[in-house]
């Protein structure tokens, strides 16, 4: 019995050894660093967009979790050619893990390939580069692209209104410009969702250019074409904004239904004072959270549990609901 | 004075332009008495209200085009950029360009913005307002002064001086605001701007400034509404602006300025300082532009004017004024924006693909600048 008991205490000594001295030992060899020595950094999509601070945030607090060095800067305009020197200097700095929200499909794959060529794990958000597709499309080296899918966005955005409206009715679509493929795949699924529906119809799609007021002409000329009205999906915030203007100067507040795409803080403002009815929020926060992780695991070695493409959820904020936690941690804080 | 020389070579006005600019405007070429001549010179004057009438005309059997709730809901909704264009209107007659206006109205919006958020929620609505507006105002002065000392005192040309405005208007409007839109909640203010002075309800009779009481749903569409505020300021601004440049000395100043520079200068007229003031103008225009876009809309953003900008060139251009100096009335630039105004609502209207509007617009600024040139030829 006695010599048995020694056997076990000593192969449980030898095995705790070599738990807790052969992990670090293994780790070394394989050259990667403790956690508080890496770098993740983030290069995000344009400076002062509440939709990036708000990405940025998340990165930052998950990356604190890990005990991990942060660091993120981004172009102060969307162009790859600005875009392209700051992950450049990035790589200069020595950084261990790039998170970066590529200004261009095409423009930024060479400038990414130098980053992982560097031998460092890249990873996109929000947008992606080649054709989205990273296990068998034509870039692959990207771990993972994180991000939400617009044309579901779209849909929820308005299966929500057509709920709102009760099954029947006519709705408006007002989207930025024709350029921007998540505002096109917005509407798009918006189109999907009312063809879906039998007694939905669409009144018109018109382009915004982001200006409040050219959405607000649009919308007034739409209401003397459709009187009967019954619901607008403004892909973007100044769509939604505009669109509010002429509901409002017509008197139809309450009547007409509107959905506005994206989740800054002037969107819930205009919720709580009636001037828009739903918020579809991204999550930028938990789109930066996801990306840290996926960063983090990839420097310890397991890249297995880490998918080629996230699609993230969205949130629908009502005026019920905004003041849920699921709610607020959706909103885009601009600082 | 070397930025003035390109001007005289087409200065088809001479001497005359010293008795002021209202002979500019319509008499100065009667010595060619043919019939022919005087028909086009007619129609070069007037082809814009022509047009005006035809696009209604147009557009009239659309359903709802024709109506009093679309014609003052337009006028309403394009009272921005009739603030723009009336300042516009006063540079271009002087021969220069205003680039920065609309992100001048961008960047006053934002400060207003910011000013106004300093107040309470239960402050007193007027003195927000009028803290507000003042603010916007004094940012579009300075915008427009340093704009004018550019041009009249460092001689840079027009177009290079309010470009760099654009720049720092733009780039400030964005310092300042982070980048998403500035927020003012005080309740009741967006009602200055989106509210009619009389509404109408069949069964509950009439109220002044707001709803009847205790209407909801379907009620509501029965309304009817008329005068929207957004028109009553820019009646008062236009009327103004129109007294200070048909009737004041100072409007026949900024038509001899762009007549004829070297005549304005040798007839002692204050060149310089008319051209300070037309940018200062032009930038008070877009600073009360700016604090309308923050009473309609709650808020204040960096690209307000964005969409606006160049529509307010496009719309003196259209109404008639020349890009080369000395010709052009706001009633012109009135007609010139409506007629923007009436394509952009009247493709809706008929339901055509909202693309053409560009391509609309797009073909007649071309023909009003030409029918502005063939005037000039047959004068010769």
């Amino acid at each position: 019995m006695k010599a048995r008991l020694m056997i076990i205490s000593i192969l449980l000594v030898v095995f705790s050894l070599l738990v807790a001295g052969c992990q670090p030992a293994a780790e070394n060899t394989e050259g990667v660093k403790s956690p508080e020595d890496l770098t993740i950094a983030l290069v995000y999509g344009i400076q002062g967009d509440a939709f990036y601070i708000t990405m940025e945030k998340g990165a930052r607090a998950r990356a604190e979790e890990l005990g991990v060095q942060f660091i993120a800067d981004g172009p102060s305009k969307w162009d790859p050619a600005v875009q392209t020197p700051i992950i450049d200097a990035m790589l200069a700095k020595g950084i261990d893990a790039l998170i970066a929200v590529p200004n261009d499909p095409q423009a930024m794959i060479a400038p990414l390939q130098r980053a992982y060529e560097s031998g460092i794990p890249v990873l996109t958000t929000d947008q992606y580069i080649g054709d989205g597709d990273y296990d068998n499309g034509s870039v692959t080296f990207p771990l993972s692209v994180i991000a939400s899918n617009n044309f579901e966005g779209g849909k929820i955005a308005c299966e929500a209104l057509i709920d709102e409206i009760g099954g029947e009715g006519m709705i408006y679509i007002l989207t930025s410009t024709a350029n921007v493929p998540s505002d096109i795949a917005r509407r798009d699924g918006c189109i999907a969702a009312i063809d879906a529906v039998e007694g939905v119809t669409l009144a018109g799609v018109d382009y915004t250019e982001s200006s409040a007021p050219i959405a607000t002409t649009q919308t007034q000329a739409m209401l003397e074409k459709e009187p009967d009205l019954d619901a607008i999906f403004g892909a973007n915030l100044f769509s939604a904004q505009g669109a509010a203007a002429a509901i409002k100067s017509a008197g139809l507040e309450g009547v007409v239904k509107i959905a506005s795409f994206d989740a800054p803080e002037q969107a819930i403002v205009d919720l709580r004072n009636n001037v828009i009815d739903m918020v579809i929020a991204q999550q930028p926060a938990l789109i930066g959270e996801l990306a840290v992780q996926y960063a983090y695991d990839a420097l310890m070695g397991n890249t297995d549990g880490i998918p080629a493409q996230v699609n993230t959820p969205f949130v629908v904020i009502t005026r019920e609901n905004v003041d849920t936690e699921e709610a607020q941690n959706a909103i885009y804080k601009s600082e | 004075m070397k930025i003035f020389k390109l001007k005289q070579k087409t200065q088809s006005i001479k001497m005359d332009a010293l008795d002021g600019g209202e002979e500019l405007e319509s008499g100065s070429f009667e010595k060619k008495n043919n019939f022919a001549t005087k028909t086009l010179l007619l129609v070069g004057k007037y082809w814009v209200f022509v047009f005006f009438i035809l696009l209604l005309t147009g557009f009239s059997t659309a359903k709802g085009f024709l109506s009093l709730n679309n014609f003052q809901a337009v006028l309403a909704n394009n009272a921005m950029l009739l603030v723009l264009a009336i300042g516009q209107t006063f540079v271009i007659i002087t021969g220069g360009i205003d680039l920065s206006t609309g992100w001048v109205m961008g960047l006053a919006s934002v400060v207003a913005s910011i000013i106004m958020r300093q107040f309470p929620i239960e402050s007193n609505l007027a003195l927000v307002i009028f803290c507000g507006f003042s603010t916007a105002v004094v940012v579009g002065l300075i915008a427009g002064a340093v704009n004018g000392m550019v041009i009249s005192q460092l001689k840079v040309p027009p177009f290079i001086a309010t470009l760099g405005m654009y720049g720092i208007a733009r780039g400030f409007g964005y310092i300042l605001s982070g980048g998403p839109p500035v927020s003012v909640n005080h309740p009741g203010i967006g009602h200055f701007a989106n509210g009619y002075l009389i509404y109408i309800h069949p069964s509950v009779g009439f109220s002044l400034f707001t709803l009847p009481e205790g209407l909801t749903g379907m009620d509501l569409r029965q309304t009817t509404t008329l005068i929207p505020f957004l028109i009553i300021y820019f009646v008062i601004i236009l009327v103004v602006s129109h007294w200070l440049l048909s009737k004041a000395r100072f409007g026949q100043h900024v038509y001899a300025v762009g007549g004829n520079i070297r005549a304005a200068l040798r007839a002692g007229i204050p060149v310089n300082s008319i051209l300070k003031k037309v940018y200062i103008l032009s930038g008070i225009m877009a600073g009360i532009a700016g604090f309308l876009y923050v009473m309609r809309y709650s808020g204040g953003v960096a690209a307000a004017g964005d969409a606006l900008n160049l529509n307010s060139v496009a719309a003196v251009v259209v109404g008639g004024a020349s890009l080369m100096g000395g010709e052009g009335t706001l009633i012109g630039t009135l007609i010139g924006t409506l007629i923007i105004a009436f394509i952009q609502n009247g493709l809706i209207i008929v339901g055509v693909d909202p693309f053409y509007q560009y391509v609309a617009v797009g073909v007649i600024i071309i023909i009003a600048v030409l029918i502005d040139q063939l005037k000039k030829q047959v004068v010769k």
